[in-house]
Protein backbone atom coordinates (compact mmCIF):
# COMPACT_ATOMS: atom_id res chain seq x y z
CA UNK A 1 0.00 0.00 0.00
CA UNK A 2 1.48 3.15 -0.77
CA UNK A 3 0.50 5.65 2.21
CA UNK A 4 -0.82 9.12 0.92
CA UNK A 5 0.21 12.29 2.75
CA UNK A 6 -2.42 12.38 5.51
CA UNK A 7 -1.75 8.51 6.94
CA UNK A 8 -2.20 8.57 9.93
CA UNK A 9 -0.39 5.49 11.25
CA UNK A 10 -1.40 5.81 14.78
CA UNK A 11 -5.12 6.84 13.89
CA UNK A 12 -4.87 3.43 11.61
CA UNK A 13 -3.53 1.09 14.95
CA UNK A 14 -6.29 2.60 17.12
CA UNK A 15 -8.88 2.01 14.63
CA UNK A 16 -7.40 -1.08 13.86
CA UNK A 17 -8.10 -1.87 18.05
CA UNK A 18 -12.03 -0.12 18.15
CA UNK A 19 -14.81 -0.63 15.98
CA UNK A 20 -16.42 2.26 17.58
CA UNK A 21 -13.65 5.14 15.86
CA UNK A 22 -13.98 5.91 12.22
CA UNK A 23 -12.27 4.30 9.52
CA UNK A 24 -8.87 6.02 9.12
CA UNK A 25 -8.08 8.39 6.51
CA UNK A 26 -6.23 7.49 3.53
CA UNK A 27 -7.36 4.70 2.74
CA UNK A 28 -8.88 3.54 -0.84
CA UNK A 29 -10.46 0.38 -1.96
CA UNK A 30 -10.00 -0.71 -5.74
CA UNK A 31 -12.54 -1.54 -8.34
CA UNK A 32 -15.35 0.80 -6.29
CA UNK A 33 -15.15 -1.39 -3.45
CA UNK A 34 -15.82 0.81 0.38
CA UNK A 35 -12.86 1.28 2.33
CA UNK A 36 -15.24 1.10 5.53
CA UNK A 37 -16.16 -2.56 4.85
CA UNK A 38 -12.63 -3.77 3.32
CA UNK A 39 -11.02 -2.03 6.51
CA UNK A 40 -13.72 -3.53 8.68
CA UNK A 41 -12.57 -7.27 7.35
CA UNK A 42 -8.83 -6.41 7.64
CA UNK A 43 -9.71 -5.61 12.13
CA UNK A 44 -11.16 -8.86 11.88
CA UNK A 45 -8.62 -11.30 10.31
CA UNK A 46 -5.76 -9.00 12.81
CA UNK A 47 -7.80 -10.14 15.78
CA UNK A 48 -8.65 -13.89 14.82
CA UNK A 49 -5.07 -14.46 13.71
CA UNK A 50 -4.05 -12.84 17.52
CA UNK A 51 -6.89 -14.80 19.33
CA UNK A 52 -5.79 -18.14 17.60
CA UNK A 53 -2.45 -17.47 18.12
CA UNK A 54 -2.86 -17.40 21.97
CA UNK A 55 -5.46 -19.92 22.19
CA UNK A 56 -3.16 -22.75 20.35
CA UNK A 57 -0.09 -21.25 22.46
CA UNK A 58 -2.29 -21.27 26.39
CA UNK A 59 -4.11 -24.80 25.27
CA UNK A 60 -4.71 -25.77 28.69
CA UNK A 61 -6.24 -22.27 29.64
CA UNK A 62 -8.43 -22.55 27.10
CA UNK A 63 -9.49 -26.11 28.39
CA UNK A 64 -9.70 -24.76 31.95
CA UNK A 65 -12.45 -21.80 31.03
CA UNK A 66 -13.42 -23.11 28.08
CA UNK A 67 -13.58 -22.17 24.29
CA UNK A 68 -15.99 -19.19 24.43
CA UNK A 69 -14.67 -17.42 27.45
CA UNK A 70 -11.07 -18.00 26.68
CA UNK A 71 -11.77 -16.39 23.46
CA UNK A 72 -13.53 -13.62 24.78
CA UNK A 73 -10.44 -12.98 27.23
CA UNK A 74 -8.26 -13.17 24.29
CA UNK A 75 -9.53 -10.51 22.40
CA UNK A 76 -9.42 -7.89 25.07
CA UNK A 77 -5.93 -8.72 25.35
CA UNK A 78 -5.32 -8.14 22.01
CA UNK A 79 -7.43 -4.72 22.30
CA UNK A 80 -5.00 -3.94 25.26
CA UNK A 81 -1.67 -5.05 23.61
CA UNK A 82 -0.90 -5.65 20.35
CA UNK A 83 2.53 -8.11 19.64
CA UNK A 84 5.93 -5.75 19.96
CA UNK A 85 7.98 -7.98 17.73
CA UNK A 86 7.43 -9.76 14.75
CA UNK A 87 7.95 -12.84 16.20
CA UNK A 88 4.45 -14.34 16.89
CA UNK A 89 5.90 -16.81 19.58
CA UNK A 90 6.56 -13.82 21.81
CA UNK A 91 3.55 -12.87 21.70
CA UNK A 92 1.80 -13.55 24.92
CA UNK A 93 4.61 -12.82 27.16
CA UNK A 94 2.41 -10.82 29.62
CA UNK A 95 -0.74 -13.04 28.97
CA UNK A 96 -0.40 -14.11 32.37
CA UNK A 97 -0.44 -10.92 34.15
CA UNK A 98 -2.76 -9.70 32.08
CA UNK A 99 -5.16 -13.08 33.44
CA UNK A 100 -4.58 -12.17 36.62
CA UNK A 101 -6.19 -8.81 36.90
CA UNK A 102 -9.16 -9.97 34.54
CA UNK A 103 -12.00 -9.68 36.59
CA UNK A 104 -14.12 -12.20 35.13
CA UNK A 105 -11.54 -14.65 35.55
CA UNK A 106 -10.82 -14.56 39.55
CA UNK A 107 -12.94 -17.74 39.88
CA UNK A 108 -10.52 -19.80 38.31
CA UNK A 109 -7.65 -18.70 40.88
CA UNK A 110 -4.90 -20.71 39.27
CA UNK A 111 -5.37 -19.81 35.90
CA UNK A 112 -2.97 -16.57 35.50
CA UNK A 113 0.11 -19.43 36.93
CA UNK A 114 -1.07 -22.08 34.30
CA UNK A 115 -0.81 -19.41 31.49
CA UNK A 116 2.85 -18.68 32.90
CA UNK A 117 3.33 -22.33 32.69
CA UNK A 118 2.19 -22.76 29.11
CA UNK A 119 4.46 -19.43 27.93
CA UNK A 120 7.43 -21.11 29.75
CA UNK A 121 6.74 -23.98 27.43
CA UNK A 122 6.43 -22.26 24.47
CA UNK A 123 9.82 -20.41 25.04
CA UNK A 124 11.55 -24.05 25.73
CA UNK A 125 9.96 -24.72 22.46
CA UNK A 126 11.59 -22.26 20.83
CA UNK A 127 14.69 -22.13 22.72
CA UNK A 128 18.30 -22.87 21.23
CA UNK A 129 19.36 -26.36 21.26
CA UNK A 130 22.25 -27.19 22.83
CA UNK A 131 23.61 -30.82 24.39
CA UNK A 132 22.42 -30.96 28.26
CA UNK A 133 25.70 -33.12 30.46
CA UNK A 134 24.90 -36.85 30.40
CA UNK A 135 24.79 -38.90 33.56
CA UNK A 136 28.65 -40.14 33.30
CA UNK A 137 29.72 -36.96 32.96
CA UNK A 138 27.61 -35.33 36.41
CA UNK A 139 29.37 -38.44 37.78
CA UNK A 140 32.40 -37.81 37.13
CA UNK A 141 32.44 -34.57 38.61
CA UNK A 142 34.52 -33.88 41.84
CA UNK A 143 31.83 -33.84 44.38
CA UNK A 144 33.88 -32.79 47.50
CA UNK A 145 34.16 -29.01 45.04
CA UNK A 146 30.80 -28.22 44.26
CA UNK A 147 29.55 -26.01 46.93
CA UNK A 148 31.58 -23.20 45.37
CA UNK A 149 31.15 -24.40 41.78
CA UNK A 150 28.72 -22.77 39.66
CA UNK A 151 26.34 -23.70 36.99
CA UNK A 152 24.86 -23.58 33.20
CA UNK A 153 21.45 -24.11 32.59
CA UNK A 154 20.28 -25.47 29.62
CA UNK A 155 19.26 -22.50 27.64
CA UNK A 156 15.57 -24.20 27.25
CA UNK A 157 15.31 -24.41 31.23
CA UNK A 158 12.39 -22.45 32.90
CA UNK A 159 10.63 -22.48 36.48
CA UNK A 160 7.22 -21.36 37.15
CA UNK A 161 6.22 -21.17 41.25
CA UNK A 162 2.53 -21.37 42.63
CA UNK A 163 0.80 -21.77 45.68
CA UNK A 164 -1.65 -24.18 43.67
CA UNK A 165 -0.57 -27.72 41.54
CA UNK A 166 -0.10 -26.43 38.37
CA UNK A 167 2.19 -29.21 37.06
CA UNK A 168 -0.80 -31.34 38.13
CA UNK A 169 -3.66 -29.84 36.28
CA UNK A 170 -1.69 -29.21 33.35
CA UNK A 171 -0.98 -32.58 32.90
CA UNK A 172 -4.51 -33.56 33.89
CA UNK A 173 -5.36 -31.24 30.90
CA UNK A 174 -2.53 -32.70 28.02
CA UNK A 175 -3.57 -36.22 28.69
CA UNK A 176 -6.73 -38.11 28.78
CA UNK A 177 -6.44 -39.37 32.15
CA UNK A 178 -9.77 -38.98 34.50
CA UNK A 179 -8.11 -38.91 37.25
CA UNK A 180 -10.14 -37.93 40.47
CA UNK A 181 -10.41 -34.93 41.85
CA UNK A 182 -7.43 -32.62 42.07
CA UNK A 183 -6.89 -31.18 45.65
CA UNK A 184 -5.95 -27.32 45.52
CA UNK A 185 -4.20 -27.19 48.76
CA UNK A 186 -1.13 -27.60 47.95
CA UNK A 187 1.38 -25.39 45.51
CA UNK A 188 3.60 -26.98 43.13
CA UNK A 189 6.86 -25.33 41.84
CA UNK A 190 7.40 -26.27 37.93
CA UNK A 191 10.38 -26.91 35.98
CA UNK A 192 10.27 -26.73 31.86
CA UNK A 193 13.26 -28.46 30.02
CA UNK A 194 13.82 -29.47 26.47
CA UNK A 195 17.45 -31.01 26.68
CA UNK A 196 16.37 -32.91 23.26
CA UNK A 197 13.49 -32.75 20.95
CA UNK A 198 10.99 -33.58 24.16
CA UNK A 199 9.72 -30.98 26.34
CA UNK A 200 9.64 -32.07 30.23
CA UNK A 201 7.26 -30.59 32.37
CA UNK A 202 8.15 -31.43 35.94
CA UNK A 203 7.42 -30.48 39.46
CA UNK A 204 10.46 -29.44 42.06
CA UNK A 205 10.52 -30.21 45.80
CA UNK A 206 9.54 -26.89 47.18
CA UNK A 207 12.71 -24.39 47.36
CA UNK A 208 13.65 -25.96 43.99
CA UNK A 209 13.10 -22.95 41.93
CA UNK A 210 14.40 -20.66 44.15
CA UNK A 211 17.74 -23.28 44.02
CA UNK A 212 17.52 -22.69 40.08
CA UNK A 213 16.42 -19.27 40.02
CA UNK A 214 20.27 -18.37 42.12
CA UNK A 215 21.90 -20.74 39.81
CA UNK A 216 20.90 -18.54 37.19
CA UNK A 217 21.65 -15.51 38.36
CA UNK A 218 25.27 -17.27 38.24
CA UNK A 219 25.51 -17.93 42.13
CA UNK A 220 27.80 -21.04 43.67
CA UNK A 221 25.99 -23.97 44.65
CA UNK A 222 26.42 -23.50 48.23
CA UNK A 223 24.46 -20.01 47.84
CA UNK A 224 21.58 -21.17 46.12
CA UNK A 225 21.20 -23.89 48.51
CA UNK A 226 21.29 -21.50 51.09
CA UNK A 227 19.01 -19.39 49.25
CA UNK A 228 16.20 -22.50 48.60
CA UNK A 229 16.69 -23.13 52.45
CA UNK A 230 16.44 -19.89 53.39
CA UNK A 231 12.93 -19.83 52.09
CA UNK A 232 12.00 -23.03 52.85
CA UNK A 233 13.66 -24.32 55.73
CA UNK A 234 12.66 -28.17 54.37
CA UNK A 235 14.51 -27.87 51.19
CA UNK A 236 15.50 -31.52 49.82
CA UNK A 237 18.86 -30.87 47.87
CA UNK A 238 19.16 -34.60 46.78
CA UNK A 239 15.65 -34.70 45.54
CA UNK A 240 15.67 -31.33 43.52
CA UNK A 241 19.32 -32.27 41.78
CA UNK A 242 17.48 -35.17 41.03
CA UNK A 243 14.94 -33.97 39.47
CA UNK A 244 17.35 -31.25 37.51
CA UNK A 245 18.90 -34.43 36.36
CA UNK A 246 16.50 -36.51 35.07
CA UNK A 247 15.38 -33.20 33.49
CA UNK A 248 18.38 -32.74 32.03
CA UNK A 249 18.68 -29.44 32.61
CA UNK A 250 22.45 -29.22 33.07
CA UNK A 251 24.35 -27.53 30.34
CA UNK A 252 27.88 -26.81 32.24
CA UNK A 253 29.23 -27.03 35.60
CA UNK A 254 32.46 -24.96 36.37
CA UNK A 255 34.70 -26.19 38.98
CA UNK A 256 36.77 -23.23 40.43
CA UNK A 257 40.07 -24.16 41.28
CA UNK B 1 37.44 -24.01 55.72
CA UNK B 2 35.53 -22.86 58.43
CA UNK B 3 33.31 -25.80 60.41
CA UNK B 4 30.29 -24.43 58.93
CA UNK B 5 31.43 -24.71 55.61
CA UNK B 6 32.99 -27.82 55.89
CA UNK B 7 29.13 -29.43 56.71
CA UNK B 8 27.91 -27.69 53.31
CA UNK B 9 30.50 -28.84 51.38
CA UNK B 10 29.96 -32.65 52.64
CA UNK B 11 25.97 -32.53 52.56
CA UNK B 12 26.59 -30.75 48.36
CA UNK B 13 28.79 -34.03 47.70
CA UNK B 14 26.56 -36.00 49.13
CA UNK B 15 23.30 -34.55 48.03
CA UNK B 16 25.14 -35.05 44.35
CA UNK B 17 26.02 -38.61 44.41
CA UNK B 18 22.92 -39.45 46.07
CA UNK B 19 20.91 -37.56 43.00
CA UNK B 20 23.68 -39.31 40.56
CA UNK B 21 22.28 -42.77 41.81
CA UNK B 22 18.52 -41.82 42.11
CA UNK B 23 18.30 -40.72 39.15
CA UNK B 24 20.13 -43.56 37.22
CA UNK B 25 17.89 -45.56 38.52
CA UNK B 26 15.03 -43.72 37.72
CA UNK B 27 16.12 -43.43 34.12
CA UNK B 28 16.34 -47.29 34.17
CA UNK B 29 13.50 -48.42 35.47
CA UNK B 30 11.42 -45.74 32.83
CA UNK B 31 8.47 -47.71 31.81
CA UNK B 32 7.04 -45.36 29.12
CA UNK B 33 7.36 -45.33 24.99
CA UNK B 34 6.25 -42.96 22.63
CA UNK B 35 3.25 -43.94 20.74
CA UNK B 36 2.76 -42.34 17.19
CA UNK B 37 -1.19 -42.40 15.86
CA UNK B 38 -3.07 -43.28 19.08
CA UNK B 39 -3.75 -39.51 20.69
CA UNK B 40 -7.05 -37.97 20.39
CA UNK B 41 -7.31 -34.45 18.65
CA UNK B 42 -4.92 -32.24 20.44
CA UNK B 43 -4.44 -34.94 23.22
CA UNK B 44 -0.78 -35.38 22.14
CA UNK B 45 2.24 -35.20 24.45
CA UNK B 46 4.26 -33.62 21.04
CA UNK B 47 5.40 -33.54 17.90
CA UNK B 48 2.00 -32.79 16.02
CA UNK B 49 3.60 -31.62 13.18
CA UNK B 50 5.56 -28.16 11.64
CA UNK B 51 4.64 -24.69 12.75
CA UNK B 52 3.00 -26.30 15.55
CA UNK B 53 3.23 -25.14 19.79
CA UNK B 54 3.39 -29.07 20.26
CA UNK B 55 1.95 -30.72 22.98
CA UNK B 56 -1.79 -30.48 22.78
CA UNK B 57 -1.83 -29.37 19.21
CA UNK B 58 -2.47 -32.00 16.82
CA UNK B 59 -5.65 -31.33 14.89
CA UNK B 60 -7.47 -34.35 13.79
CA UNK B 61 -7.66 -37.76 15.79
CA UNK B 62 -5.32 -40.57 15.81
CA UNK B 63 -3.07 -37.84 13.69
CA UNK B 64 0.13 -39.93 12.48
CA UNK B 65 3.00 -37.61 13.38
CA UNK B 66 1.72 -36.88 16.99
CA UNK B 67 2.94 -38.98 19.82
CA UNK B 68 1.39 -39.85 23.30
CA UNK B 69 3.27 -41.84 25.98
CA UNK B 70 2.16 -45.11 26.79
CA UNK B 71 2.90 -47.80 28.95
CA UNK B 72 6.21 -49.77 27.70
CA UNK B 73 4.95 -52.73 25.27
CA UNK B 74 1.81 -51.55 24.62
CA UNK B 75 1.88 -49.12 21.91
CA UNK B 76 2.06 -51.30 18.49
CA UNK B 77 -0.97 -53.22 19.76
CA UNK B 78 -3.28 -50.23 20.14
CA UNK B 79 -6.09 -50.39 17.53
CA UNK B 80 -7.82 -47.49 16.89
CA UNK B 81 -10.02 -46.29 14.52
CA UNK B 82 -7.15 -45.34 11.75
CA UNK B 83 -4.99 -48.25 12.22
CA UNK B 84 -2.48 -49.58 14.98
CA UNK B 85 -0.22 -47.66 17.33
CA UNK B 86 3.53 -47.67 16.09
CA UNK B 87 6.93 -46.31 17.46
CA UNK B 88 7.74 -44.62 14.27
CA UNK B 89 5.79 -41.56 13.11
CA UNK B 90 3.58 -42.92 10.86
CA UNK B 91 2.62 -40.62 7.42
CA UNK B 92 -0.71 -39.24 7.40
Amino acid sequence: MTASVDFDQGAFVRALLDPELPTPNGLEARRGLQPERRFAVYRNNVCVGLVDALAERFPVCRQLVGDEFFRAMARCYVRDLLPRTPMLFDYGNDFADFVSSFEPAREVPYLADVAQLEYAVGQSYHAENAAPLSMDALRALPFDRLAGATAELHPSTHVVASQYPIVSIWRRHMSDDDAAQLELDHGEEALVVRPHLTINVTALPVGGSAFVRALERGEAFGQAVDAASGLTPEFDLTACLQALFLAEAFLAVNVSH
Amino acid sequence: MSDKKLRAAFAIAGAFAAACSLAETAQAAKSEEKCFGVSLKGKNDCAAGPGTSCAGTSKTDYQGGAWKYVPKGTCTSIVTPKGKGSLEPIAD
